[in-house]
């Protein structure tokens, strides 16, 4: 993979602490994301990847450190600043997260609600919603509800929606999980091209080497809540350290 | 020490789950009347839970008005009151049992599906994912729900009590021969609003619980698909309960105000 | 989009029937309790309106014409009713109509009747207070019957003490009567009722004993005579109380009145009066001993009768000689 052109950080976490209880999920993980990189952040699973990844996005409250996503920090904003900022970032969920009730037009218009009531601007969305489904290759299933796709077909129409706001660092919480091989490797094709479609920059949690193999720009690897080590896919994939190793085995 | 910890602990679960709950229609109270309004999601929300329900309720209605006088009929024929049977009827159905029973009804039907709903849109992400779409799940998912129960509640109760006094009048009128319009003037003979508009209100108070019960336990769904079956379920258990104390307590503030 | 088209028609439908399903129950009530018609208001004063409440229907004649609207205490014992009627029925009602409290059914709600006038034919007026009735209710009806009873007990126990009097042959009565032919009267009529009064309880006491005659009897037709001899005794004794009785009211005019046994002796009215009632216990007495000689004439008391007679002979022999 080529190097990044741009090194601007977008998303800035520093010492960012979070427990529940008595078990501390993160010890004051580090991290940058710099626009049009894609950085991938591996762990086992309960190693604190997706409680790191909501934190981010807001759906978790962290109990110490900072959050800054383009300038802004996310621990001081209020209800109605946060949702403009998540409009710029967009997330795919693990499970797709379709909304089950919603037809697949439905779903795809959803985050495009506050979109247009934030300009004020009546539009119609069906341009939109064509554009974003002819991005993951599914323009026919318009009118489908999420029970009639098939879960890679699912996880294709999330990544529709993530991208209809056409925002500019997607958070990919294991993209991959739950889909066999063939697809996995459709989905991972489809977010490359979209990558470079729209110059997004990308935070990627997986624990699926292949997909890490392919995407990565740059990788850390998260083991007890800190970001044990960092580096390219082959720095890491050579490394000597044992914690470090088990993850390529 | 160890034991009264023990002791206390459901106390304390249960303490936690009032407060959370009592938080949680504060949260609605403080988010129903502010932009933007969900008004589509409403009267979707409106259509599955009012108009779907209907023949439910309609069927349950019609039955208990037949059994309800099969029932009651020899009683009033040994003392020689049948002809008070359609004032009866009309009374203790306006009253209590239409608004209770399509309340049971709608509990099981509307508070159970709004809690296997929610719980299963928490389990499998679809909240947090309004959120990060920029939109107030509480306000896109509950305070729609709440407010379609609030509101279609009462109009079920409507349909109720007209279908199970027709079904009253079907049985009067194969049994003793008494006309429609008799019997239609013999059920408000003794109607008073008194009957009417306090059965009303409760409806309301009704429609309420049920949404929020559903909605809390949907909501706040423990993770995993046993949560959702749990969600359903308990909405279902606390729901009826709650509806008999709001029933006790309407009737204890009607006789206040009526008498 | 076609769908939730559809979707919004039904529930539009849902809730325009829903909610005409209670207007109609609503107006109707209303209706009953015209609400929505024009009214006129009068009023009438009670002072006990026995429960009845506020949206309770009024009849004029058995028909439904209005409802109550106000009730209100004006003091401890008037309470103001006002009620509301249909204009429709206004003008038969007139002035002098009466309103009652009864109620509907036997166990039905409290409503006030308002009963057609007679004399007057003006029709009421809004604000007119119409003049109301006394319901009897039960407790009135107990109310009465106790201060009955209370007087009945009254007059017997004066009836005693008079009674008593006369029978010891002093007192006030006793000296009021200067007339002696009549106190012999009175003397011989007590005498006589004391008479009967202890061959009765004698005869009822000796046939409830049982080794009476009466305890062999088994002619059916002799049984029969005897319950109609003991009938007539019944009979008689009645009329001897009914006289005590009119002696009794005689004695207390007498006793109230001015002069006392002079105005007694006076007034040809009253004494005729006691002369009457003095024929009246004479001849009730004199039943009674024919009754008595009936049943000395049966046979099966034949026995007990001459046991009487010798006793008594032995008796006054006994007397004589001592």
């Amino acid at each position: 993979m080529e190097k990044p052109t741009l090194n601007k950080p977008i998303i800035i976490i520093k010492d960012l602490m979070k427990s529940y209880g008595d078990n501390n999920v993160l010890n004051g993980f580090n991290m940058e994301l710099n626009e049009g990189e894609n950085l991938v952040i591996m762990g086992k699973s309960g190693s604190g990847k997706s409680v790191m990844i909501k934190c981010l996005i807001g759906l978790e409250e962290a109990d110490s450190g900072s959050i800054e996503i383009m300038g802004k920090d996310i621990m001081a904003l209020e209800q109605e600043e946060m949702d403009d900022l998540r409009t710029e970032i967009g997330f795919l969920f693990q499970g797709s997260a379709l909304y089950d009730s919603m037809s697949v037009r439905e779903n795809l218009e959803f985050p495009l609600r506050r979109h247009t009531k934030k300009f004020g601007i009546i539009e119609d969305t069906t341009p939109m919603v064509v554009t974003a489904l002819k991005n993951v290759g599914l323009e026919n299933a318009i009118n489908l509800m999420p029970n009639e796709l098939s879960g890679g077909m699912k996880r294709r129409i999330a990544l529709a929606r993530t991208l209809i706001l056409q925002p500019k660092v997607i958070l990919y919480d294991e993209p991959t999980t739950g889909l066999d091989p063939i697809t996995s490797k459709e989905i991972i094709m489809l977010m490359q091209s979209v990558q470079e479609k729209y110059k997004t920059s990308s935070l990627i949690i997986t624990h699926d080497v292949d997909c890490a193999r392919v995407i990565a720009n740059r990788m850390i690897l998260l083991v007890d809540g800190i970001n044990y080590a960092e580096g390219t896919f082959q720095e890491l994939a050579t490394s000597k350290d044992p914690k470090v190793q088990a993850f390529f085995k | 020490m160890n034991t009264i910890f023990k002791i206390s602990e459901p106390i304390q679960s249960f303490l936690t789950e009032i407060g959370e709950l009592s938080y949680f229609s504060g949260r609605f109270f403080k988010e129903v009347g502010k932009r933007p309004y969900e008004f589509k999601e409403f009267l979707k929300q409106c259509y599955n839970m009012g108009y779907q329900s209907l023949l439910l309720v309609g069927v349950t209605g019609f039955i208990i008005g037949l059994v309800f006088t099969l029932q009651s009929r020899p009683t009033l024929q040994q003392f020689g009151a049948v002809s008070w049977m359609p004032s009866m009827v009309s009374i203790s159905i306006i009253r209590e049992i239409g608004p209770i029973i399509t309340a049971l009804i709608c509990a099981g039907r509307i508070g159970s599906g709004i809690g296997a709903e929610l719980g299963s849109m928490r389990v499998t992400e679809q909240i947090d994912a309004m959120e990060v779409s920029g939109t107030n799940p509480y306000k896109f998912l509950v305070v729609t729900r709440i407010l379609a129960t609030t509101l279609m509640l009462p109009i079920l109760v409507f349909f109720a009590d007209a279908i199970a006094i027709y079904g009253s009048f079907l049985v009067e009128n194969t049994k003793g021969n008494v006309s429609f319009l008799l019997y239609f003037n013999q059920v408000f003979r003794h109607l008073e609003f008194s009957d009417l508009i306090p059965s009303t209100i409760k409806t309301f108070f009704f429609g309420f619980a049920i949404g929020l019960v559903g909605c809390f336990k949907g909501y706040n769904c423990k993770k995993g698909t046993a949560g959702v079956g749990i969600a359903a379920n308990s909405a279902v258990v606390y729901t009826s309960m709650l509806l008999f104390i709001i029933d006790f307590i309407a009737v204890l503030v009607t006789d206040i105000f009526y008498n | 989009m076609e769908k939730t088209a559809t979707q919004k028609i039904k529930l539009g439908i849902f809730v325009i029937v829903g909610l005409l399903i209670f207007i109609t129950t609503v107006y109707f009530i209303g209706k009953k309790q015209n609400i929505f018609g024009k009214t006129t208001e009068i009023s009438s004063i009670f002072d006990n309106v026995n429960g009845l409440q506020l949206g309770n229907n009024v009849r004029y004649s058995g028909v439904s014409v209005g409802t109550v609207t106000a009730i209100e205490m004006i003091n401890d014992t008037m309470i103001r009713v006002e009620m509301d009627i249909d204009d429709k029925i206004i003008s038969h009602i007139n002035k002098d109509a009466v309103a009652i409290i009864s109620s509907d059914g036997l166990v039905g709600n409290k409503i006030i009747s308002i009963l057609p006038g007679k004399k007057n034919k003006i029709p009421v007026k809004e604000g007119d207070v119409i003049k109301s009735m006394k319901r009897l209710n039960t407790e009135d009806m107990l109310k009465t019957l106790n201060v009955t009873n209370e007087n009945t007990a009254k007059i017997t126990s004066n009836l005693v003490k008079i009674t008593e009097e006369i029978t010891k042959g002093k007192g006030t009565i006793g000296m009021l009567i200067n007339d002696t032919t009549m106190s012999a009267d009175l003397k011989e009529i007590t005498q006589g009722l004391k008479e009967s009064a202890t061959s009765l309880s004698q005869l009822t006491t000796s046939l409830n004993s049982k080794d009476n005659v009466i305890g062999v009897l088994n002619d059916t037709g002799t049984a029969n005579s005897i319950k109609q001899t003991l009938k007539n005794l019944e009979n008689s004794s009645l009329k001897i109380d009914d006289a005590v009785k009119n002696l009794n009211t005689t004695i207390t005019n007498a006793k109230e009145g001015k002069g006392a046994i002079n105005y007694l002796s006076n007034d040809p009215k009253l004494v005729q009066k006691i002369d009457s009632i003095m024929t009246n216990i004479n001849k009730a007495s004199i039943k009674l001993n024919e009754n008595m000689e009936a049943m000395r004439h049966n046979f099966l008391f034949r026995g007990y009768f001459k046991k009487q007679e010798k006793e008594q002979k032995k008796n006054q022999k006994n007397s004589s000689s001592k």
